[in-house]
């Protein structure tokens, strides 16, 4: 485009408009629309899941999470800044920037266990096992916990055969897996009874506004993640924009989760970082659009203006 | 930042020492004498298409009172009464709809190359607002104590932490994403409507694509 | 109170899968009626619009 030659608009005619009669009328049209839409397809309300909903409906995976934390092999566990310094994180390119962020909500993933089995339990069992736990060297902690995941196993699915005892902690075979069994059973007996949340969250300071610890949890476990998939909630199903049951999501978040569902970024270990780059040059593409030759002009390309300002060019062009 | 006749005005009729002055000045030069509610538009401001700035105006102010009902029945509230699920309802519908009219809005804005004649700025804030609209939304989708904000929190955290974001802002604690959600973005987002709307009143309603007033 | 007329948060969700893409019905219907608003805001006459002459023009004459 050459140069701006956009004339002021104070110098055209003008014609009466009622700017706050505008308003008023569109605010009430807004009002009844968001109430009667609210009234006739409400809104969706599904209670969260609890940690004994959880141990109930899928105790054995809460077994194999409570084994995986101790061993150190769950997600939370390996996830690097900002919990823990176990991974690299994510890197845009050679740019480190979860890395950057620093570990500034420190979680050590084997007291998601131990915490709340060393200051709720009266139960001697459990009490000698952390006792047991604490007293061993880490290398032997490992090992223990590390040899009972594997001894679980998992099931069969997706083609590849049962593992272990097909995931069924009652099913293991004989062997040297010292309190870990003992404190899987417990985290899932603490679990049921419905004090393993506030365990998690409010143990010595009352308050329990923060739910770090329970979130990370609950996530490294599959009972959550299976109720997001069977709800089309998941990263790869384009959840990023979906709601539960039929309400209306997030559709303005179309181009950022549809990203997630193509190559390279599908198959990325960063395509988080790498996605949430590429949405931030696309969205500072559309910020700075006047700036930028050839986009700027696509309106002149296209004419749909000839179409809103059809009245205007009609009455110039029956000018003499 | 002042522009011609109102701040000359001021500046001309009183003592330019005084901050009070100073800054009536600079207030009453943002926007042209009469230019901020002015009974008259250009000629050329006739189609539907001008009503869904107003529109998105509307919605947020429909969003921020049911918000603000919603924040007199504290955080669980919608979860137990039905007269506060059906708030919250109400709530979701006019973000659905301020979403809405707010892409069509910028839909009209692109087509009308409305960035012409020193508004680029005004596009900026336009754009600006759209991205931090768009994270009120998630901290008060991360707010709902309920199934969906532990899912969404679950995922969202990678996505933020990925960034380095994560350490300062911790999606897995409701308590910092709801006081987010309920005082901090919407004061920005407020503060830059209120800029946006300047803007546009400051420089008037773009005219049209090759608009010639010899012609 | 409205439990008996939410028939959009209840049940379970209706999806659209074409190719690599998966919408839900309700995201495809705001979606499409963003569209149709757009288009009905360019074509529809404004009221008080091409006939109307200014005032600017009526004293002019």
């Amino acid at each position: 485009m050459t140069r701006d030659r956009t004339p002021d608009s104070h110098d055209f005619p003008t014609r009466r408009y009622d700017l706050v009669k505008e308003f008023v009328i569109t605010l009430v049209v807004v009002l009844v629309a968001s109430l009667g839409l609210a009234a006739i397809f409400s809104s969706p309300d599904e209670k969260p899941i609890t940690m004994s909903a959880w141990a109930n409906a899928d105790p054995n995976n809460l077994v194999t999470t409570a084994a995986s934390e101790l061993a150190g092999t769950t997600t939370s566990a390996t996830y690097g800044a900002p919990y823990n310094s176990n991974s690299e994180g994510q890197k845009l390119g050679p740019i480190p920037l979860q890395k950057w962020g620093g570990v500034r909500i420190p979680i050590d993933s084997a007291d998601l266990v131990l915490g709340p089995l060393s200051n709720t339990t009266n139960d001697p069992a459990v009490s000698s096992a952390v006792a047991a736990w604490k007293a061993a060297a880490p290398e032997q902690q490992t090992k223990w916990a590390a040899d009972y995941v594997d001894a679980i196993g998992a099931a069969a699915a997706d083609g590849e055969a049962a593992t272990g005892a097909g995931g069924d902690p009652a099913n293991v075979a004989a062997g040297d897996y010292g309190p870990v069994p003992a404190l899987s059973a417990g985290l899932l007996a603490l679990a049921k009874t419905g004090g393993l949340e506030g365990a998690l969250d409010s143990a010595g300071n009352f308050y329990g506004g923060d739910t770090t610890k329970s979130l990370l949890l609950l996530a490294d476990g599959a009972y959550l993640e299976d109720q997001a998939v069977a709800q089309n909630l998941a990263g790869d199903q384009w959840g990023m924009m979906n709601e539960v049951g039929n309400a209306p999501g997030q559709p303005w978040m179309w181009l950022y989760t549809f990203w997630y569902q193509i190559k390279p970024f599908s198959t990325s270990d960063n395509a988080d970082v790498e996605v949430w780059a590429l949405m931030m040059l696309l969205t500072l593409l559309l910020m700075f659009l006047p700036f930028i030759p050839g986009l700027r002009t696509i309106p002149r390309w296209i004419p749909v203006h000839r179409l809103i300002w059809r009245n205007y060019y009609r009455r110039s062009a029956g000018r003499p | 930042m002042t522009t011609s006749t109102g701040a000359k005005s001021a500046a001309e009729t009183t003592d330019p020492g005084n901050w009070t002055n100073r800054l009536r000045g600079r207030i009453e030069g943002l926007v042209p004498p009469g230019e901020a509610l002015p009974d008259r538009q250009p000629i050329y401001v006739a189609s539907w298409i001008y009503v869904f700035g107003v529109l998105t105006l509307s919605s947020l102010a429909v969003v921020i009172l049911s918000g603000c009902v919603l924040a007199v029945g504290g955080v669980q509230w919608w979860h137990v009464s039905s007269l506060g699920h059906y708030v919250n309802s109400v709530h979701l519908w006019s973000v659905e709809l301020f979403f809405g009219f707010m892409v069509i809005h910028l839909w009209g804005k692109f087509w009308m190359a409305a960035w012409r004649g020193k508004r680029a700025m005004t596009w900026v804030s336009g754009v600006l607002l759209f991205g931090i609209s768009i994270g009120t939304s998630f901290t008060g989708f991360l707010s709902q104590t309920n199934f969906s904000a532990q899912w969404i929190a679950g995922e969202g955290k990678d996505g933020i932490n990925s960034t380095g974001a994560g350490a300062f802002f911790n999606v897995l604690n409701p308590g910092q994403m709801l006081l987010w959600h309920v005082v901090l973005l919407p004061l920005v987002v407020v503060l830059i409507v209120l800029i946006h709307i300047i803007q546009v009143r400051r420089h008037g309603v773009v005219p049209p694509l090759d608009a010639d007033l010899e012609g | 109170m409205m439990k008996s007329l939410s028939i959009v948060a209840e049940g379970p969700g209706r999806y659209i899968h074409w190719g690599v893409i998966q919408i839900s019905v309700a995201n495809l219907v705001i979606i499409v009626a963003m569209i149709i608003l757009f288009v009905l805001a360019l074509i529809v006459p404004f009221p008080s619009g091409h006939d109307e002459e200014t005032d600017q023009e009526r004293r002019q004459k």
